[in-house]
């Protein structure tokens, strides 16, 4: 509850995408954890990806290589 | 910013619990069921033997409080610009979840709100519910982890994310204006009801706090044990401790395993209906109050989900599945309601029924 990061917020289209996603960075040794998609970004209560900003053109590599489907990708604090 | 965080992350969750558990109170008062001011899957139940699809005539209602809630839903996602008409994630594996989801919830006689509820009454058989609800959590999150999934949902036109809403209000108008049509409960549950405008505003009230905030009982649970998010886990507790004090002081609270209204003691088949509940409300990513708000929202699955726990209500009273309630038989003794061996066939059925659904839409092995 401190002070709001930024931070990088991935989200997907199924539950499915985020488990793997975590997954996938834990084996790639990529910084991040699983959160409840932000309220703001959408009304479904689905699981997105947090990890910091300066991850971004990795992650996309990354998720892009492994076949996981991302719906977006947003910069919030946190 | 320490409590304006606060606020921002729990505030409304909590308001809508609070209201969920008013508007709860305020129905029962009203002439609903006691321990059940609102119950998705009782409500449903009613609402399809209203339409004929059971003869239960105990159960018989178009329940307002369900027209509300989704066309709540649907109104505060179009004020949002949040309705979006999406469908495509296996509506036929949906639509048999919602069909088991709905007969292990009366097995149980509730669905989680209910639950919530009935434990918020003093009514101690609901927490062989809770643990059950709980457990059935626990083995959806071991599914999600294994990489279950329904598959992605895809836009479509508008019109489908309407169906459902529009079903609602075409329920609203027999009820108002031709209800010769339906059939209406003379005694038992369905013959209890709170005035039909009553019902409809705490079910608008609840579909649009609802959809504002995300409430969902299973996915309070499993936000907890998965991701240690306690914010949908709040406004389930919210409605508990609403109901309690309300309760309280309307003197209306009676902390027994005894005589609860509409409840049954048969205490293992109550925590395997509500793990059935559970596991399969995970695996559709959603309570049954969620898959209204959902449908609501313009998700055609969920609306099949939906069809799907209406057709499961008949199922359950036409094949004589749903639980009986405890009862004192006419020389006084206790007389333990419950199941039948076959509504204890068809909680089996749908623990092999879910397996074989999670089993077929894991990752293949060359997808890991």
């Amino acid at each position: 509850m401190g002070e709001k990061r930024p931070r990088l917020v991935v989200t997907f289209y199924t539950t499915a995408g985020a488990i793997a996603t975590e997954q996938l960075c834990r084996r790639l040794g990529l910084e991040g954890k699983l959160i409840s998609v932000p309220r703001r970004i959408t009304s479904d209560c689905g699981m997105a990806w947090s990890a910091p900003p300066d991850l971004r053109e990795t992650l996309e590599a990354r998720l892009e290589e492994a076949g996981i489907e991302t719906a977006g990708f947003y910069e919030l604090p946190l | 910013m320490r409590e304006k965080n606060w606020i921002r992350d729990y505030g409304l969750i909590l308001v809508t619990g609070v209201v969920v558990g008013i508007a709860a109170l305020v129905l029962t008062a009203s002439g609903n069921p006691k321990n059940m001011g609102f119950c998705i899957a009782c409500f449903l139940r009613d609402i399809a033997g209203a339409l004929g699809l059971h003869s239960s005539a105990n159960v018989q209602y178009i329940r307002p409080e369900i027209i509300g809630i989704v066309v709540g839903a649907t109104a505060a996602a179009l004020a949002a610009k949040e309705f979006r008409a999406k469908a495509g994630s296996s509506p036929a594996c949906r639509f048999a979840l919602g069909m088991f989801v709905m007969i292990g919830a009366l097995v149980f006689l509730g669905c989680p709100l209910r639950m919530v509820i009935r434990l918020g009454g003093g009514d101690l058989t609901a927490v062989a519910g809770l643990v059950g609800f709980a457990a059935g959590i626990l083995v959806g999150v071991v599914c999600l982890k294994k990489g279950f999934s329904l598959g992605r949902a895809y836009p479509v036109r508008m019109g489908e994310g309407f169906v459902l809403p529009g079903i609602m209000v075409v329920l609203l108008g027999l009820l108002l204006l031709v209800p010769t049509l339906l059939k209406f409960s003379e005694a038992g549950p369905g013959s209890m009801r709170a005035f039909w405008a009553i019902s409809l505003a705490a079910g608008l009230v609840v579909g649009v706090l609802a959809q504002r905030s995300r409430l969902c009982m299973a996915g309070g649970m499993r936000d907890a044990v998965l991701l240690h998010d306690f914010k949908l886990l709040s406004g389930f507790l919210a409605i508990w401790v609403t109901v309690t004090i309300g309760n309280l002081i309307l003197g209306s609270y009676n902390l027994s395993a005894l005589s609860q209204p509409i409840a049954h003691s048969q205490y293992l088949w109550s925590v395997l209906g509500m793990a059935l509940v559970g596991w399969g409300s995970i695996l559709l990513g959603g309570c049954p109050l969620r898959q209204l708000i959902l449908a609501g929202e313009g998700n055609g699955d969920s609306a099949v989900t939906v069809l799907g726990m209406i057709v499961g209500a008949a199922v359950s009273h036409n094949f004589g599945l749903a639980g009986a309630a405890d009862s004192i038989a006419e020389d006084g003794t206790y007389v333990v309601g419950g199941i039948g061996t076959a509504g204890m066939v068809a909680v089996v059925i749908g623990f092999v029924v879910l397996a074989v659904i999670t089993l077929t839409h894991l990752p293949k092995k060359e997808d890991a």
